[in-house]
């Protein structure tokens, strides 16, 4: 185990899909993080962003309001907040491949999201 | 969307190749009183350039084949994406040997259609060859336009059974983790499962993919009003909801149902359950109360089962607030409210 995978981090998830934020939520609690919780747009994230305190983001790349996880990366990169794509428009992510540490593709799994969190700096 | 390969900007505009000036004046001049564009490669140095605009056919005289030419020009249909195919008019020398020629040509021009004509060539003959050749590059184009919708489509494809996968590999988890045993695991999940295939079915059937909070109410409710001993009341207005908002209140409903026949007010024959909701307009407000009586009285769980979790985590997402739980002595209730058209 690698010390970054020893720290515990606070994790927000920007995903539109209530049964997937649900799951994320548990795993991320089975791997000893905070989750602080999720929103369905970017739209909701720049009017709620000072409402979460956040470590790192996971963020799809189809939200509620359209294919938008790109520029809510590009958002949170310009406020510090390092981001991971967490879904299955890898092409899509992986075209956005500057704004974010990495992409965990759907569906996760423990260690897809334990792997994916470990690219996260300290 | 990604760059187009492929420009068109002038697939329907034809590339004169003359090195005798009239020739070409007199060629473009035809070409342009029958309404076709025009454009005339004066030297083999702007050449490479002009067929980079993609011309929609070629025509070219004789006397302009030579070395350098035939070169660039191979080059150019050598990159040709797999579904285009230049259309080349030669026009030849009046006594030329047309079979030795049309042989060459075959050889290094491949993947053109080539048209050739003696000249002089009749106006009407060289109008048709040439309208010919715009025709096929417009069904060259369709060809393109529809190889690119399947690609779209596909990934259209792709991405939405990958979403369907991650939301059952994500009821599935949340119920193998509640499980006790191996018969509530099968049970829990077959019900999870089948909520999520008929919300399927009725949003894909749907016109526009928009099915009504009725609809969803039905589809989720009916299965146990038919079994005769239950008593769901279902009532309010019709609310129009995209597919997912109609999956995830399926799938909340579902949760509630099934409580209710474990816990709640159906597991007893005198019980009955009022789904109602409301739906305003102006505001896009929309309230839902799901109200049980005549049952044991609602004791509040010392700790929540992953589907009442589900549920509360689900409607604070899709409503942009908490829903409330109230265990009473009449019954469990749950309501929830909050702006459905909220700014997307």
């Amino acid at each position: 185990m690698t010390r970054s995978a020893n720290r515990r981090m606070r994790i927000f998830y920007l995903e539109d899909n209530p049964l997937i934020a649900f799951h994320v939520e548990q795993l991320v609690e089975d791997l000893g993080h905070t989750y602080v919780g999720s929103l369905d747009s970017f739209k909701a994230l720049k009017l709620q962003f000072e409402n979460y305190s956040m470590d790192v983001a996971l963020i799809d790349v189809d939200l509620a309001d359209g294919r938008t996880g790109p520029h809510a990366a590009r958002w949170l990169k310009d406020r510090k907040i390092p981001c991971l794509f967490l879904t299955g428009q890898d092409h899509i992510a992986a075209d956005a491949g500057d704004i974010a540490l990495g992409t965990i593709s759907k569906p996760v799994s423990l260690q897809s999201l334990a792997d994916g969190l470990l690219l996260v700096p300290e | 969307m990604s760059e187009p390969l492929f420009s068109f900007g002038k697939m329907q505009e034809v590339l004169i190749l003359a090195p005798y000036r009239r020739d070409a004046d007199y060629v473009r001049q035809l070409l342009l009183a029958h309404e076709i564009d025009a454009s005339v490669a004066t030297d083999s140095d702007t050449l490479a350039d002009q067929l980079r605009g993609v011309p929609g056919v070629l025509v070219a005289t004789h006397e302009a084949l030579k070395p350098e030419v035939l070169e660039t020009v191979a080059a150019h249909l050598e990159a040709q994406p797999s579904w285009s195919e230049l259309p080349v008019v030669v026009l030849l020398d009046k006594n030329a040997r047309t079979e030795t020629l049309r042989l060459h040509l075959n050889r290094v021009w491949p993947r053109a259609r080539q048209l050739f004509y003696h000249r002089p060539v009749r106006p009407a003959e060289l109008i048709s060859g040439v309208q010919s050749g715009l025709l096929a590059r417009r069904r060259q184009q369709d060809l393109y336009e529809n190889l690119e919708r399947e690609v779209e489509l596909r990934r259209e494809l792709n991405h939405r059974v990958k979403n369907i996968l991650a939301s059952v590999t994500s009821i599935f988890e949340m119920t193998a983790r509640q499980a006790a045993s191996l018969s509530d695991l099968k049970q829990d999940f077959r019900g999870r499962l089948s909520a999520l295939a008929g919300i399927h079915s009725t949003v894909f059937d749907a016109a526009g993919e928009q099915v009504s909070m009725s609809e969803v109410a039905a589809l989720i409710l009916e299965p146990y009003r038919r079994e005769g001993a239950y008593r769901i009341r279902a009532s309010g207005p019709d609310v129009p909801l995209n597919r997912e908002a109609a999956t995830t209140l399926a799938l909340c409903l579902h949760e509630l149902a099934t409580n209710a026949i474990k816990y709640g007010a159906l597991s007893v024959d005198d019980g009955n359950v009022d789904l109602i909701w409301s739906h305003s307009q102006t505001s896009g407000e929309l309230a839902l109360s799901w109200i049980e009586c005549g049952g044991p009285p609602a004791k509040e769980p010392s700790r929540l089962g992953y589907g009442t979790r589900y549920l509360r985590s689900a409607m604070t997402m899709f409503f942009g607030n908490p829903p409330t739980f109230e265990y009473t002595v009449e019954g469990f209730r749950f309501s929830a409210k909050g702006n459905i058209s909220r700014p997307n």
